[in-house]
């Protein structure tokens, strides 16, 4: 079995580098056959299109898309500087 | 001499699967604020069609709009053609450069640009070794002269720095340490300190904090959408209130 540490590296390479995707700040991890992507973005497209690119980069493994999405409020109470 | 309510977000990556649905959290802004700035990372993969959906996003609100580019602008090559897009769009972009916006009698300085990384002072790189290395730190020290030349060059009753980069490391506090020198420069901050400012706005940092102070006492806020987790944020200047 491949050491999960450059599994790890290689999916966050492929979400980075990736056109489908250019994602930076998404968080792999790898326990023995189970990936598991954190973080969070701004639409559910996207957040399914960094799956598919994880299951490419990571084939034979079982992806975990744990990513939540960005929940844009109506702006809040000011801060007086 | 009147309150100035600065409404700032960054990293908002818009992209057409985006289209129409920042635009919709703009509404009613002129109300709440005096000018919209924007930290860079406009959109996801810096390519002219997303351009187009930034400008379409931002323009024609009822109060200026400033903004600078981020990493993932530059990621196409075609930074360039983004700046014109906006600017035709009537978006002030800043490239290394000062804006003066008067705001009722009230002249507002802004001075700034995508900064880049390096780190921070104690645990950063130096111009120093191969030529890859050197290019990287000079990188972040020039764009640090030029904002430390359109700060002195700036006259304004307020000055805020407007960047992509972080020039804390305070406000980067959730991020990994060891990704820091991707994340900003004590640079930044140290050009801002030298010549002064009322507030240092970022992005890049998305699971960064929004607060943070520069060695010399500037406020940093860290604006990155996915941390304010609002469509922007108001601070206000100088005012008893808002």
């Amino acid at each position: 079995m491949e050491t999960p540490h450059y599994v790890a590296a290689r999916v966050q390479r492929a979400l980075a580098e990736d056109d489908r995707t250019n994602e930076l700040g998404i968080r792999v991890d790898v326990r023995g056959e189970q990936v598991y992507l954190r973080g969070q973005v701004s639409c559910e497209e996207r957040r399914h299109q960094i799956e598919d690119v994880a299951r490419e980069a990571a084939p034979g493994l079982r992806v975990h898309n744990e990513i939540t999405l960005v929940e844009v409020r109506e702006p809040g109470e000011e801060e007086h500087l | 001499m009147r309150e100035l309510r600065i409404a700032a977000v960054a990293d908002i990556h818009l992209g057409e699967d985006l289209r129409g649905h920042y635009r919709k959290k703009l509404e009613g802004i002129e109300r709440r604020a005096d000018v919209l700035l924007v930290g860079g990372d406009l959109t996801r993969h810096g390519t002219v069609e997303e351009g187009r959906v930034v400008a379409d996003e931002l323009r024609d609100l009822q109060i200026p709009v400033v903004a600078v580019l981020g990493n993932h602008d530059y990621h196409s090559d075609h930074d360039r053609d983004i700046i014109s897009i906006l600017r035709d769009a009537g978006i002030i972009v800043l490239d290394d450069e000062a804006a003066v916006l008067p705001v009722d009698g009230v002249r507002l300085g802004v001075a700034g640009g995508k900064g880049f990384g390096g780190g921070f002072a104690g645990k950063c790189a130096s111009e120093f070794g191969e030529p890859e290395t050197k290019a990287f730190v000079r990188h972040t020290r020039e764009i640090a002269e030029r904002w430390r030349w359109a700060l002195k060059d700036l006259e304004a009753d307020h000055k805020i720095v407007l960047s992509h980069y972080s020039p804390v490391k305070d406000t980067l506090m959730g991020e990994p340490p060891e990704i820091y020198p991707f994340l900003g420069s004590y640079l930044l901050a140290e050009a801002a300190d030298s010549e002064g400012a009322d507030l240092f706005v970022h992005g890049h940092a998305h699971a960064g904090t929004e607060k943070g102070v520069t060695p010399g006492g500037i406020r940093v806020r860290n604006v990155a959408l996915p941390v304010i987790k609002h469509a922007y944020t108001v601070y206000c200047l100088d005012g008893d209130y808002c």
